[in-house]
């Protein structure tokens, strides 16, 4: 479309913004028309929090931080830890381990004495 | 009366002219729906629910409110017809006020009749561009519509309306 185009059209609406400037209604007649008709009742504001529930809102949760502070404080307490170096685990078939002789092995051998473990004879 | 009514009051009656015409657009060219839809929208402003925040100019803001409650008007109407005794009351049929068909001039009421047949997008959209003298910007602001989205409307609009003009010239 050409820029002649767009100026007709607008030459178009000119004339018909004329026309309708001319019918408009006077402004003072409008407002006062505006101000003479009936309010309607604005929408209701949401009730606010009162002050009170606010403040028991708050001791609520000051409780559930303390409650939770003491279970996790006392949960620490009884926990008992397990020095894995100090366990021994004894299964049933310990036995088939132990080798003859293996006594002597594990004795401070002393100087000038023989000790045997008939046993192992 | 306070200091900011007053100056409301002064800025709504340097865009009642224009505010007027809108309106007529916005009512399919019913002159008593367009002072209603322009009273209600005064009403509006004055008992403060409609308020100017500043984020664009005031006549693109009011426009905008303009049509809001035109759209509610409309739907109020469309409503009133569906119920079983809305021929006791009158409501407004939304056709074209005689009075005002009977002051246009040929030109101007082939104008009205070619933009009638448009989408209303499209007819708003330029009634705020050619009309009104906006810019793209400020009519998708006032049609509540991206400018992209006005942008279009209005090029397939202006398109439209040349066809139809050109139509019945022929």
């Amino acid at each position: 479309m050409s820029e002649r185009d767009d100026e007709e059209l607008r030459e178009r609406f000119a004339a018909l913004r004329r026309e309708h400037t001319i019918a408009a209604p006077v402004f003072r007649d409008t407002m006062a028309a505006a101000r003479s008709r009936p309010h309607p009742p604005r929408p209701p504001r949401p009730p606010r929090p009162r002050r009170g529930r606010r403040l028991g809102f708050a001791a609520g949760a000051a409780l559930l931080l303390v409650a939770l502070v003491l279970i996790l404080t006392v949960r620490n307490r009884h926990r008992t830890t397990v020095d894995l170096a100090s366990v021994r685990v004894h299964a049933p078939t310990d036995f088939l381990l132990q080798l003859p002789g293996a006594d002597l092995l594990r004795t401070m051998p002393r100087l000038g004495r023989v000790s045997f473990d008939r046993r192992t004879l | 009366m306070s200091s900011p009514a007053v100056a409301l009051e002064v800025e709504l009656e340097r865009v009642h002219p224009a505010a007027f015409g809108w309106a007529l657009a916005c009512c399919g060219g019913d002159r008593t729906a367009a002072e209603d839809t322009l009273q209600a929208s005064y009403l509006k402003v004055l008992d403060g629910r409609a308020r100017f925040d500043r984020r664009a100019s005031f006549r693109t803001w009011f426009f905008a409110v303009v049509r809001r409650t035109a759209a509610e008007q409309r739907r109020r109407n469309a409503l009133w017809r569906l119920w079983p005794l809305s021929w006791l009351g009158g409501a407004v049929d939304g056709r074209p006020d005689p009075a005002v068909a009977l002051a246009q001039s040929e030109t101007t009421r082939r104008l009205v009749a070619a933009l009638a047949r448009l989408p209303r997008r499209q007819r708003e959209v330029l009634y705020l561009v050619f009309y009104q003298d906006m810019s793209i910007a400020e009519a998708a602001e006032v049609a509540g519509i991206s400018v992209g989205t006005a942008r279009t409307h209005y090029e397939r609009g202006k398109a439209a309306l040349k066809q139809r003009l050109e139509g019945e010239r022929e």
